[in-house]
């Protein structure tokens, strides 16, 4: 096996190791925080892949996840749906919802389009709000099922940790196929020039559609599964904020892997669990954490997008970091 | 640059940091002794409770007190013996005033801490959300939030301790009555209790004999009502009655008085605190709602037991913390003794089950709110007997008859 | 009748807080090229700065124009700490330094100032002015006035003074303003200060009306930007009427539909506007290059 095999293997190890984590862990609560974990991860791969790959910004992409959320919760719950076709319609809808904004967004770049995708995502926290009969408003969606798949239920908390990190996982071999083959290419092209890949024939208009529909899939499968691991969801949960956080993991993990960005969406969703980490923690600590667990995401953006602009992951690659930093 | 996509390194870190996580989670396993130091009067294994409050975030105003006063009350149990001889560990998360935050903490202390009973939250939205996991694990939940949807309809697991609408609305209604005022002009938030006021008045109203001439909503965040104001005012309603509980009841006082509008308002027992005074100043004058009588204890007789357990709240709080307390700490006293003593009466074991059981038999209990008597049906317990309405009059609550 | 004119005060209170925003969009834009999504914290940190001044027990005028001083200082802070190591880079990393550091701004001022709303007392005490059954409070008034000196003030410095037109030579050509010896870096300072202290000069002055608190910058500056793009980016006039136009529609959809559905007024102003024709709706096409 030589090195490159191992590159391109190394982060299905990863996701491999991950997935034996609930054998040594038999605290139920570690578990739900590390699932957390993996569903933030679901979201910050799609943005990564927007991000790194296709150069585009997205500060709406709460709203994507709410829309799986919701979705999933209405089919399951309102129209009787089971788990697994309910899933599929948040990850179709969630498209969708990416869809319309990509189209219109084509002619936008820059500012605009990070404007459009930030005003679309207040819109739709207004929508939350605002379409109670389907939403249930601002007393949140409550009595969502457990995942199932047929007569599998996802009901422990090691089995959840399966589902959600098995989803990660298959995510990312998505998004290692979309990166390595032609359109990969294509769109790391895009990230340089846009006129550049143009040129060299590459329909740039469909890359970044498809580039915007499949992140936004994956921020509506992961609010799908959040729905189901936590049983209630609400409007506040998809607001700006959730998605400023999002940013934050894809921005501090570098935007031009994967590893880093998932790696990052681990570390700061612990930041916020401290206490449940480190047994003994004194509550003031842990207090004193979280109350400044939003300074930490706006900082670690500024100083990162400073002084790392490859993130975490540039960090790591010294060799790299002098040839392309410009 | 191909190949580059998945750098070596960070997949090792990536390696790494799942190592630590196995460490830590190694470590977790052992951490579930028991780490409270009870060394008040009370000995043997503590009970714990959890309670979840909003420490930061939009509602860390409410949450701070309730901290305080829970803190404060339980060192007075265990240096009074605790329960039956065992002392009570609370153990305190915050939720951040959100959602997520919220749920997360359910979950570490149903999970982690094995507690018998939640207190909290403080917010309507956290109380809600927590509740697929306090059905999930079948332990009592005793919110400090004011949203009826919380106790109505009834959940068999889910207490309240501030009045709920379904009392306010129609002691309010009745009093608007008693003033000869039979049209009013409404005005809610479009959040958990401004809607929730909304449709218990549209219930309640008919019945009273009042009726809604204008029905406004807002929304929670909004900074002008001159919209909702003028529609009021252009109907022939009697008197403005305005059902939020934020920074908005303050700006619908000013912009009423400062679109020229004469008539009486009347907010809700969410307005009972010192930021509304502050924030609508002058335009607070005047303004009527009704609320516990714990605003002015001198309204209990002289000698009887709630005028006591008010005096003795008012006194002790002020004491220890250095300003009168508002009305959050009395919903947080009244949430941690509904437990507290509902586990005393418990006789064997102190399983959830047999908690819920005396927390829903409680009967002539006096606390902060009132007189609370819970039944299967009625998991709020107080009555309009508990209520006073108040006008603002020199910047303070003043009963009126 | 009345209520068309009442809510007409209504619009154009708001609109002209939102041109006051609006105005700080296109001045940073007009220097730099950038979006500066911080606009908003701004517009906050005038309002808490104001209220914790008179609360050390400083006279309200001497709060006001203190907060404003302050907040400017801050604008310029913010661009040499955190926009002036990045500028001229590509747009997304500006992006994302302005956004981190709305979110910085905004946790110190909790940190600072608490989680409460802070109240501000009017500017000057009476009952609201009436004719012809609308009432126009007396704040409202002053709303008008300093939104519309400010603008008078703009256009007299970009017009008239030197400095002034070394701003608009740079924000045509950088390079050839920094031949003919114009410092382009001062320039995006002082810009991001204007900016800054036009934020805070309409969040002194709606205070008194809506209260202030930590949060309320983010909603603001998006509702400013949608302001600021609908009279077309860059075009300080425009901006101001786009503010006033987004107030008035606002106001008109809250009291003739729903007040529900006030706040995604401008959202769907903003989406429209940038879908259809984002170089602006009142802004001559092709003049604003996107």
């Amino acid at each position: 096996m030589n090195a490159r095999t191992l590159r391109a293997l190394a982060p299905l190890i990863a996701v491999a190791l991950a997935l034996i984590v609930p054998l040594a862990v038999s605290d139920r609560f570690l578990l739900k925080v590390f699932t957390f974990c993996g569903i933030n991860a679901l979201v910050v791969v799609g943005l990564a892949l927007l991000f790194g790959y296709a150069g585009q910004v997205s500060l709406g992409h709460a709203a994507f996840m709410g829309l799986g959320a919701y979705t999933s919760a209405y089919c399951t719950v309102e129209l009787g749906w089971p788990w697994l076709l309910g899933f599929v319609a948040a990850g179709v809808v969630a498209a969708l919802g990416g869809l319309i904004l990509a189209i219109p967004s084509l002619r936008l770049k820059g500012y605009y389009l990070a404007m459009a995708t930030l005003g679309f995502g207040l819109l739709m926290s207004l929508a939350f709000i605002q379409a109670e009969p389907i939403t249930g408003g601002v007393d949140g969606f409550s009595g969502i099922p457990f995942p199932s798949i047929g007569p599998v239920e996802f009901r422990s908390a090691s089995s959840l940790y399966w589902l959600v990190w098995g989803a990660v996982g298959i995510a990312v071999l998505v998004a290692h196929n979309i990166t390595s083959l032609r359109p990969g290419r294509a769109m790391r092209a895009l990230h340089g020039s846009e006129l550049g890949a143009q040129a060299c024939g590459v329909d740039i208009v469909g890359v970044k559609v498809r580039t915007f529909v499949v992140s936004a899939l994956m921020a509506g499968l992961a609010g799908a599964l959040y729905a189901g691991v936590v049983g209630f969801i609400s409007p506040s949960l998809f607001t700006l904020t959730a998605s400023i956080t999002f940013i934050a993991m894809t921005i501090v993990g570098g935007t031009s892997s994967l590893a880093g960005p998932i790696l990052a969406a681990v570390a700061l969703t612990l930041v916020q669990y401290s206490d449940a980490l480190i047994p003994g923690l004194p509550r003031e600590t842990a207090q004193t954490i979280q109350s400044y667990q939003e300074d930490i995401y706006g900082l670690a953006i500024v100083l990162i997008v400073i002084f790392a602009p490859r993130g975490l992951a540039g960090l790591w690659k010294r060799r790299s970091a002098g040839n392309e930093a410009s | 640059m191909r190949g580059r996509t998945f750098g070596w390194p960070s997949a090792v870190l990536l390696v790494v940091l799942l190592t630590a996580l196995l460490a830590i989670a190694g470590c977790g396993d052992s951490g579930s002794e028991p780490s409270g130091d009870s060394t008040g009067a009370a000995s043997g294994e503590p009970i714990k409770i959890g309670a979840i409050l909003s420490l930061t975030g939009t509602y860390a105003g409410l949450g701070e007190p309730e901290k305080n006063l829970i803190e404060m009350e339980v060192k007075k149990i265990n240096d009074a013996g605790g329960i039956n001889g065992r002392p009570v560990e609370v153990i305190i998360e915050d939720d951040a005033t959100d959602e997520a935050q919220a749920v997360a903490a359910a979950s570490r202390l149903i999970e982690q801490e094995n507690v018998v009973a939640i207190i909290g939250a403080t917010g309507t939205g956290q109380t809600m959300a927590m509740r697929g996991d306090i059905q999930r694990a079948g332990i009592p939940q005793v919110s400090m939030a004011g949203g009826t949807v919380i106790t109505n309809p009834v959940d068999p697991l889910v207490f309240a301790t501030p009045w709920s609408n379904t009392i306010v609305v129609p002691f309010t209604l009745d009093y608007l009555k008693g003033q000869g005022i039979t049209k009013i002009g409404l005005i809610t938030d479009s959040g958990g209790f401004g809607k929730d006021g909304q449709a218990v008045f549209k219930e309640a109203a008919p019945k009273a004999g009042v009726e809604i001439v204008a029905d406004e909503t807002l929304n929670p965040g909004d900074t002008d009502m001159t919209a909702q104001l003028t529609k009021i005012k252009n109907s022939d309603a009697e008197a403005i009655v305005m059902w939020t509980a934020g920074s908005e009841a303050a700006i619908i006082a000013k912009n009423a008085r400062d679109l020229g509008i004469e008539l009486p308002i009347y907010g809700s027992h969410g307005i009972a605190r010192q930021e509304f005074i502050d924030g609508a100043g002058e335009a607070a004058e005047g303004v009527k709602l009704a609320a516990g009588k714990v605003l002015d204890p001198s309204l209990y007789p002289e000698g009887s037991e709630a005028r006591a357990v008010a005096d003795d709240f008012i006194s002790s709080y002020e004491q220890a913390y250095g300003e009168k307390p508002g009305m959050f700490p009395g919903y947080a006293y009244d949430a941690l003794y509904l437990v507290v003593e509902a586990a005393k009466r418990v006789e064997g074991d102190l399983t959830p089950e047999a908690l819920l059981e005396q927390i829903q038999a409680t009967t002539g209990w006096v606390g902060i709110d009132g007189t609370y008597n819970m039944t299967a049906e009625d998991h709020n317990g107080l009555t309009v007997d508990d209520l006073q309405m108040y006008e603002i009059s020199g910047g303070k609550f003043t009963p009126v008859q | 009748m009345s209520e068309f004119l009442q809510f007409l005060v209504a619009g154009l209170k708001n609109g002209s807080i939102y041109a006051l925003i609006a105005l700080g969009f296109t001045i940073v834009y007009a220097a730099t090229g950038a979006i500066n999504f911080a606009q908003g914290e701004f517009f906050m940190l005038g309002g808490m700065l104001c209220v914790s001044f008179t609360d050390l027990g400083m006279p309200l005028p001497v709060a006001a124009v203190a907060a404003i001083a302050a907040t400017a200082a801050i604008g310029a802070a913010f661009e040499l700490l955190a926009v002036r190591p990045i500028a001229g880079d590509s747009p997304l990393r500006i992006i994302m330094v302005t956004i981190g550091g709305a979110v910085v701004l905004r946790q110190l001022a909790l940190h600072f100032f608490g989680p409460d709303e802070r109240a501000l007392a009017p500017f000057t005490e009476g009952a609201s002015l009436k004719a012809f059954g609308v009432a126009v409070e007396l704040q409202t008034l002053w709303i008008w006035g300093l939104t519309a000196l400010a603008v008078v003030a703009l256009a007299l410095l970009y017009r008239k003074t030197a400095f002034g037109r070394a701003m608009r030579a740079t924000a045509i050509r950088r390079d050839a303003a920094r031949l003919v010896g114009i410092n382009a870096g001062m320039m995006v300072t002082v810009a991001f200060a204007l900016a800054a202290g036009l934020g805070a000069l309409a969040g002194v002055a709606v205070a008194p009306l809506t209260q202030t608190a930590f949060g309320v910058g983010a909603a603001i500056g998006v509702k400013g930007f949608a302001a600021a793009i609908l009279g077309g980016i860059g075009n300080p006039i425009t901006a101001v009427a786009g503010g006033l136009l987004l107030g008035l529609l606002e106001s008109f959809a809250a009291g003739y539909f729903d007040p529900a559905y006030k706040d995604g007024v401008a959202l769907v102003v903003l989406l429209v506007v940038l879908f259809v024709a984002p170089q602006g709706l009142l802004a001559k096409a092709g003049r604003v290059k996107v």
